[in-house]
């Protein structure tokens, strides 16, 4: 005979499990919090939990588990499910806290939903931009939107609508300098796989190297592909001082080159132009 | 008469601790490490040459650092695979591991179990100090930047790893054998003079009766030819799909391109360089594609063949065993009035071009990562580079090391294109239909029309099966750096004056929208090419 007849007993059971990381025992030490941010920082995600307990009560340490819980293995429904429930919770707040609350939800249905919801993702994108528009993670939440507007399908009914227009709008209201960049840089490539006219994508790879702090082969592909495509464009001088930046910093690259080839070409149609 | 049983007892037994600590102090394992940190590190490179060199470093290694141990677990290849994901799985992995991107079905791997060493790569290596090298940034101390590894990076600007050579590919000629079958020792300088040398070789073994072949045949090193080949004849089709002007196609790249109908095995520059393939093949060995590379290699030792087509790998194999004077020749190439590949010339194409492999990467799991990434400092440093050179033959991947002339030839100039793709290793599944029907271009009832019947037959599902593979690696990246992202910003919060982490957590965030940028692309590309017809 169960005294709670209207709710299954493996609910009864659970529930009060599904409120443990809202519930109200002690709080983490604050050193506490920093060994598991950085557990956390290390993907050492059951170390991370097991120093904030079961039952974190104060909002970063329920934060801190939640992002835990997300991704922990076993990966799982029901562990995303929790972490959820504590980020939407959380996202009630007027803080920090709650505004990478509100992120990661919609993080949480971008790319850890099967099959991906981008749709609520883009809805909760634009409802943190809305209400906390100067926050880092709303703005970063803006290039994430950005993104999926760019390589929306199907495309837009009508064939000669301007495809980056809304990654450009949204890139004004990005204020970071580093999200800045990383959006003219997507802008531009989005571009080039659209099919979209180089002077309207070009000045977006430029600018995303103006900005600087790219690293790696993103920054080695950016020097040359600015450089080809003011080559393709007809932008001589643009071109030749990109060429000459890469060979300057990857004179051993396989592309080098090709590059020096490229190089030949400019001072080639250069001499064709000048010729009476 | 119990007295001198008791005694006798005490005997034995005093005999038997004296055997026990003389076991315990000169056979086993010493009773307290005089090291207290041993890390591993395990590669397939089991040829002649490598495991002496990583040998010497770590004796160099050992001398430096006198509480770390390093030992070399040597892995034949063909059980490498198997091997690395059992441990790895098991969390029973080894600290420094050797990966390759073309390794089959492992693409998961590095996106799962390796660490990225960005910031160490972003400033110099500790052990170049006193070095021209000792204010470089580490990555900028490898003779290639670290190209192909920045290019199959899981996520777009961070690094995964470290290089120990520089490779290409040769073709290693028997000087004996060739002086008797052309009574000169000129070597074939374009790909008209390999062609002409060929019925010479054929008429050279039906006159003395001897099993004589042009080249020395195998599975692998005629699939490294036809890689050679293909890259080669393809280039203007590469560069005609470079949209996105970076002169360098993808995996994901050749993959997205096929799917929208941009290249196939049917085009002419394809078969120009299938063509050549079926042309050198049918100089080899009849059945060489049931062999594997040691027969090859076995196959030019023992004097039946002319050449051997093989990476620099081999080299110190190949002239350390060879009862004859082996030179070391660039593959002849093809040139403008070449009838076959002629007209789809672009330029000379690379056969090596300065990419640097033989890479270890950062285990997730291991016990000691400071120690693992300080002997990948030394292994890659000056010194450390120069001991491997030395003591394996091999070229070295770090700059300013000292080459010994005999394997200077291994160098290639940078008087080559190359555009990235070799439509081959694009993915696991093309690479394996390729394997699986490559009798039907080389065998004895092989033809061009046969081999792309068959591969075109099945490269619209293995070539949508390799993007989504390629796709979804990336999503195992992507979601637990959000986990990173938040844990660098809360610590961040904490100290706001470490400007390192701030660094980091914009590197990240870079690197994940590139790496979700990306997918999106490649989840377009899948959609509008739809399900296999």
């Amino acid at each position: 005979m169960s005294s709670v007849p209207s709710l299954p007993r493996c609910l009864c059971l659970a529930l009060p499990l599904w409120l443990l990381p809202l519930g109200g025992a002690a709080a983490p030490a604050s050193a506490d919090l920093n060994q598991a941010w950085g557990a956390l920082a290390d993907n050492r995600l059951a170390e991370a939990q097991r120093v904030l307990g079961a039952a974190p009560s104060t909002r970063p340490a329920q934060l801190a588990w939640a992002v835990a819980e997300m991704t922990r293995p076993p990966v799982t429904e029901a562990h995303r499910r929790a972490a959820e429930r504590v980020f939407q919770e959380l996202a009630r707040g007027d803080d920090e806290v709650g505004a990478q609350a509100e992120y990661l939800r919609a993080r949480l249905h971008q790319l850890h939903d099967v099959p991906a919801d981008e749709t609520g993702a883009a809805g909760l994108y634009r409802a943190l931009a809305a209400r906390r528009p100067h926050s880092h993670w709303a703005q970063l939440g803006l290039v994430k939107l950005a993104l999926l507007e760019l390589y929306r399908r199907p495309d837009p009914a009508d064939a000669a609508a301007d495809r980056l227009a809304p990654a450009e709008a949204a890139l004004a209201q990005i204020e970071e300098p580093a999200l800045r960049r990383d959006l003219h840089l997507q802008i531009g490539q989005a571009g080039v796989a659209l099919q979209q006219p180089l002077g309207r994508l070009l000045p977006h790879l430029v600018a995303a190297d103006r900005l600087g702090g790219l690293t790696s082969a993103a920054r080695e592909d950016l020097i040359v592909q600015i450089g080809v495509l003011s080559l393709r464009a007809g932008q001589l001088d643009q071109a030749q001082a990109y060429f000459a930046r890469y060979l300057q910093d990857y004179p051993a690259n396989t592309r080098a080159y090709t590059v020096t080839q490229l190089q030949e070409q400019i001072r080639r149609r250069r001499a064709q132009e000048s010729a009476p | 008469m119990n007295g001198r049983l008791r005694h006798l007892g005490l005997v034995l037994a005093a005999l038997g601790y004296a055997w026990a600590l003389g076991w315990v102090f000169t056979r086993s394992a010493p009773v307290v490490a005089s090291r207290p940190v041993t890390i591993r590190f395990a590669h397939w490179q089991i040829e002649q040459g490598p495991p002496d060199g990583m040998k010497a470093v770590i004796r160099r290694y050992e001398e430096l650092n006198p509480r770390v141990k390093v030992e070399q677990v040597l892995v034949p290849g063909r059980i490498y695979n198997q091997w690395l994901r059992t441990n790895l799985v098991g969390g029973t992995g080894v600290d420094l591991v050797e990966y390759g991107v073309w390794l089959d079905g492992m693409t998961d791997i590095p996106a799962r179990y390796f660490e990225p060493i960005t910031d160490q790569m972003l400033r110099p290596n500790p052990y170049n100090r006193g070095t021209p090298l000792e204010h470089v940034p580490w990555v900028q101390t490898f003779t290639d930047g670290l190209q192909y590894q920045r290019v199959n990076a899981p996520s777009p600007g961070q690094f995964y790893c470290a290089t120990m050579t520089e490779v290409s590919e040769r073709l290693f000629c028997n000087q004996e054998l060739l002086r008797a079958i052309l009574g000169s020792d000129r070597t074939p300088q374009t790909f008209a003079e390999l062609r002409a040398l060929f019925p010479q070789v054929t008429a050279y073994a039906a006159r003395t009766g001897r099993p004589i072949f042009a080249l020395a045949g195998s599975r692998d090193n005629a699939s490294w030819l036809l890689q050679f080949l293909l890259q080669g004849c393809m280039m203007q089709v590469s560069q005609r799909n470079d949209r996105y002007g970076s002169l360098a196609l993808y995996n994901w790249d050749a993959l997205g391109h096929y799917l929208e109908g941009r290249w196939s095995y049917r085009l002419p520059e394809a078969r120009a360089g299938l063509t050549m393939m079926r042309e050198v093949s049918v100089n080899m060995k009849q059945g060489f594609v049931q062999s594997l590379r040691d027969a090859a290699t076995q196959e030019f030792l023992r004097g039946d063949a002319v050449f051997i087509f093989a990476g620099t790998w081999d080299g110190t194999s190949l002239r350390s065993q060879a009862t004859f004077p082996v030179e070391v020749l660039r593959f002849p190439q093809p040139t403008p009035s070449d009838p076959v590949m002629g007209p789809y010339l672009y330029g000379r194409f690379a056969d090596g071009g300065g990419g640097t492999a033989m890479e270890f990467y950062l285990n997730k799991l291991s016990a000691h990562p400071q120690e693992a990434v300080d002997f990948m400092h030394f292994m890659t440093s000056v010194e450390g580079s120069q001991l491997f050179t030395n003591h394996s033959g091999w070229l070295p991947a770090t700059r300013t090391v000292q080459v010994p002339p005999a394997i200077r030839p291994y160098y290639t100039p940078l008087d080559c294109y190359s555009f990235g793709a070799e439509y081959m290793m694009i993915g696991a599944s093309v690479n394996m239909a390729i394997m699986r029907n490559f009798h039907l271009l080389v065998g004895p009832q092989g033809s061009v029309d046969r081999f792309v019947d068959a591969m075109e037959a099945v490269m619209p599902a293995a070539a949508r099966t390799d993007l989504y593979k390629e796709m979804t690696n990336r999503s195992l990246i992507v979601r637990p750096q959000d986990v990173r992202l938040m844990a660098l910003a809360a610590l961040g919060r904490r100290a706001p004056q470490n400007a390192a982490l701030v660094l980091a957590r914009e590197r990240l965030e870079c690197a994940q929208t590139q790496s979700e940028a990306l997918m999106l692309k490649m989840a377009r590309q899948l959609a509008d090419a739809g399900p296999v017809k």
